[in-house]
This record gives C-alpha cells, sequence and structure tokens, in this order.
C-alpha cells in the first residue's frame, strides 16, 4: 500500500504535541511504515520554500499543532492548508487556543511592556520593542506581527478534524492514526476523542452532594473514589469532551479542560459556570455568593485551554 | 548585499530563523539570529492563583 503523506507542524505551542507523537512508544513503527513525513520541522530539515515548491493537496494529512499568534504562524497554515488534503488541528492549542490563548485576556502592548520592559530581569532602558522590520547596516531583517489577539487554527482556514488535549494521549493519536490509515475518518468536522464528557467516564462516586466551601487545591487532600467537585474543587470534567482517560482525575487532581468542550457543550466556561453555579448547598442568594466568591479567578480556570474558541473569543480592553 | 535566509530552523526545540549578509567576494559580512516566536506567559501568568502555576507553566515547552 503506497504511504500517506503527512505533514506536522508547530505554531504557537510548546513542542509537547510533537512529542506526544513519540510517546506512542514502539507503535511510531506503524506509523513509519503507514507515513510518508513530508514536513516537520522539530526533527527534519524541510524548510518553507519545500512546502512552496510542493502541488496543490499533495499532502494527505497535515497534523498543525499551535495556536495562531503572530503573521508567520497564519501563513504557515494558509500554505499548509492549500497544500494539504485534510487538515487536522492537533492539540488544545490549534483547537481552542490552549494556554497560549490565556494571552487574550491581556493584548500586545500589555505582553510587550512586560516581557520587554517590566519584568525584573530585563534590562532595556532605550525601550527596544519588536519590529517587523529594520533596518541593518547589511539590509534588511524582518520578524513575523505579533497579533493583538490568539486565535485558533479554525479561526484562521478551513479544519476538517480536530484532535484535542495537552497534550492528546498515545490512545487518541493511534485511533486517529488508525482512522486515517483505515480511511474510515468520521464526517468532516468531528473531533477524534470521547462525545461524552469527562464526568461520564468518570469513576468517582458521586452522591448530588453540595458544597459549602470551594477549597484551593493545595488546602486538602481530596478523597480519592468521591467526586472532586463534591469535596468542593473545582474540576472541569461536567463540561470537558472525554477521552483523555481521566489522567488527572486519577492521580487526585481535578481537571482543567484540556480536551475542550464535548459535542453538547458550546462554551466551556458557560457551562462551567452553570455547573457550579448549581453546586453551592444554599438557597439564599447571598450565601451562594459568599462560597463562591471565594473562587479564585473563574475565568482562568474555565476558560483555561480555550478562550479563542469560546463565544467571549477575548477579553475586551480600552485602546484595543 | 547578497542575503541568505534560513528559515525555518529545524530540529531543535523552539522556533527560529538566521539570514546571513554575504559581502561582494561571497564571505559573510554579518549574520542575525532572530527567535519570531513570544506567547506572553510573562503576563498571562499575572492574576492566575499561583497553585495552578504548575499547571500552566509546563506549556513554555514541552520537549
Amino acid at each position: 500500500m503506497a504511504k500517506f503523506k503527512l505533514a506536522q507542524y508547530w505554531a504557537a505551542s510548546c513542542g509537547g504535541c510533537d512529542v506526544a507523537v513519540l510517546d506512542v512508544h514502539e507503535k511510531i513503527l506503524d506509523i513509519a511504515e503507514a507515513a510518508e513525513l513530508v514536513f516537520w520541522p522539530i526533527a527534519l530539515d524541510f524548510k518553507y520554500k519545500d512546502v512552496e515548491a510542493m502541488e496543490d493537496k499533495s499532502i494527505d494529512v497535515c497534523l498543525f499543532n499551535g495556536a495562531i499568534r503572530n503573521s508567520e504562524q497564519k501563513h504557515v497554515a494558509e500554505l499548509l492548508r492549500k497544500k494539504s488534503k485534510v487538515m487536522i488541528a492537533f492539540g488544545a492549542c490549534a483547537c481552542y487556543g490552549g494556554i497560549p490563548g490565556l494571552a487574550n485576556f491581556t493584548n500586545r502592548k500589555e505582553i510587550f511592556n512586560t516581557v520587554y520592559k517590566e519584568t525584573l530581569s530585563t534590562v532595556n532602558p532605550e525601550g527596544i520593542f519588536p519590529k517587523t522590520s529594520i533596518e541593518v547596516p547589511e539590509g534588511e531583517v524582518t520578524l513575523p506581527e505579533f497579533f493583538n489577539t490568539v486565535k485558533t487554527l479554525d479561526q484562521v482556514v478551513q479544519v476538517e478534524y480536530y484532535i484535542p488535549g495537552c497534550p492528546p494521549t498515545p490512545k487518541t493519536i493511534l485511533n486517529a492514526i488508525d482512522a486515517i490509515v483505515k480511511n474510515q475518518l468520521p464526517p468532516i468536522g468531528s473531533t477524534l476523542a470521547g462525545k461524552k464528557t469527562l464526568c461520564d467516564e468518570c469513576d468517582r462516586k458521586k452522591e448530588e452532594r453540595k458544597i459549602s466551601k470551594i477549597y484551593r487545591s493545595h488546602e486538602i487532600i481530596p478523597d480519592p473514589e468521591i467526586c472532586l467537585l463534591e469535596q468542593g474543587l473545582i474540576c472541569c470534567g461536567p463540561a470537558t469532551r472525554s477521552g483523555c482517560e481521566t489522567r488527572c482525575i486519577n492521580v487526585n487532581m481535578p481537571c482543567r479542560g484540556c480536551y475542550g468542550p464535548s459535542d453538547e457543550v458550546s462554551d466551556q466556561g458557560a457551562k462551567l459556570l452553570s455547573a457550579v453555579g448549581s453546586l453551592a448547598d444554599s438557597n439564599d442568594e447571598e450565601k451562594i455568593k459568599e462560597i463562591l466568591d471565594e473562587f479564585e479567578d473563574p475565568a482562568g480556570l474555565f476558560y483555561r485551554f480555550s478562550l479563542p474558541a469560546s463565544l467571549l473569543h477575548r477579553k475586551t480592553m480600552k485602546g484595543d | 548585499m547578497k542575503k541568505i535566509s534560513i528559515d525555518p530552523i529545524t530540529r531543535l526545540e523552539g522556533h527560529g530563523k538566521i539570514d546571513i549578509f554575504l559581502d561582494d567576494s561571497g564571505n559573510v559580512a554579518n549574520a542575525y539570529f532572530q527567535v519570531p516566536e513570544l506567547r506572553g506567559f510573562e503576563r498571562f501568568c499575572e492574576g492566575r492563583p499561583v497553585e495552578e502555576l504548575p499547571r500552566i507553566v509546563p506549556r513554555i515547552c514541552g520537549v
């Protein structure tokens, strides 16, 4: 059987998605058997001009990880889209914005000020900030434009499938590769993971218990048998897609939502807000408010991996 | 002046680009190494509860 042509690219990401592909261990040999890598910057020496020289739609599958943070990433997303038959958003950043998407709580100006001026370890008396073009004695050197807002991959190009996770588990990856090889991919637009929520997959005992106090994760050691939410620890399971094999829950840590919203949930944060709101052990509005007010940074937790993909997209700021 | 761009730099973790300028006789006049990558962890970690940071900052580098 002819090998399918596979490209992998990283945009605003950490490299963890590229490494996750190797976490399948010896099964990587099966992938190598089935796929021919035509572009993968972390591991192989292909340049952008090599991709530009390819015929349109000559790449069978592109696994694109990372969010769209700057103009170079947008350009490469458009280039790979043109060259690929199937574009797959790989990992939480490409699917939903991921951790780099937390930058949508701030903006370019604030990020530049903090990074290049205000941090204690920065020495920049002349106040030099990155520029897209700068004249040097020998000519011109350029940098991509840093966007004000982080975008998901499907906000800049058409995407056929989504493989969620930070990073996707080996099982999630192998199931997806298997579907590609056997030509058994589901309808376009599908997310190649579980269909239900994490709560549906979680083995912990649920007793519909209400809570009178919200704990921060360092304040208690939770009972490993009982639902974390019912013990007062905020867990993103009620709105998060299953398929991760409850990795965090298994080590007694609450879910932070890296598999994104499940099929029935359109906005992960809004769903979590409503789930937590109904947990408070009181019918008195003031008392409910008192319990929930102890909860630190709800937006940063409920949209930990999905702010750019949410209905909000970003925090609205003066001057933007 | 002739410019050779190596873009992207490959087989390493992170994003980088090298521009090499050659003089008239083809020797290297100067070279610029640039990192076009910035996500802004320094800023967006501010305001997050401190106990959450061990779950956020590993994503600075996942290699």
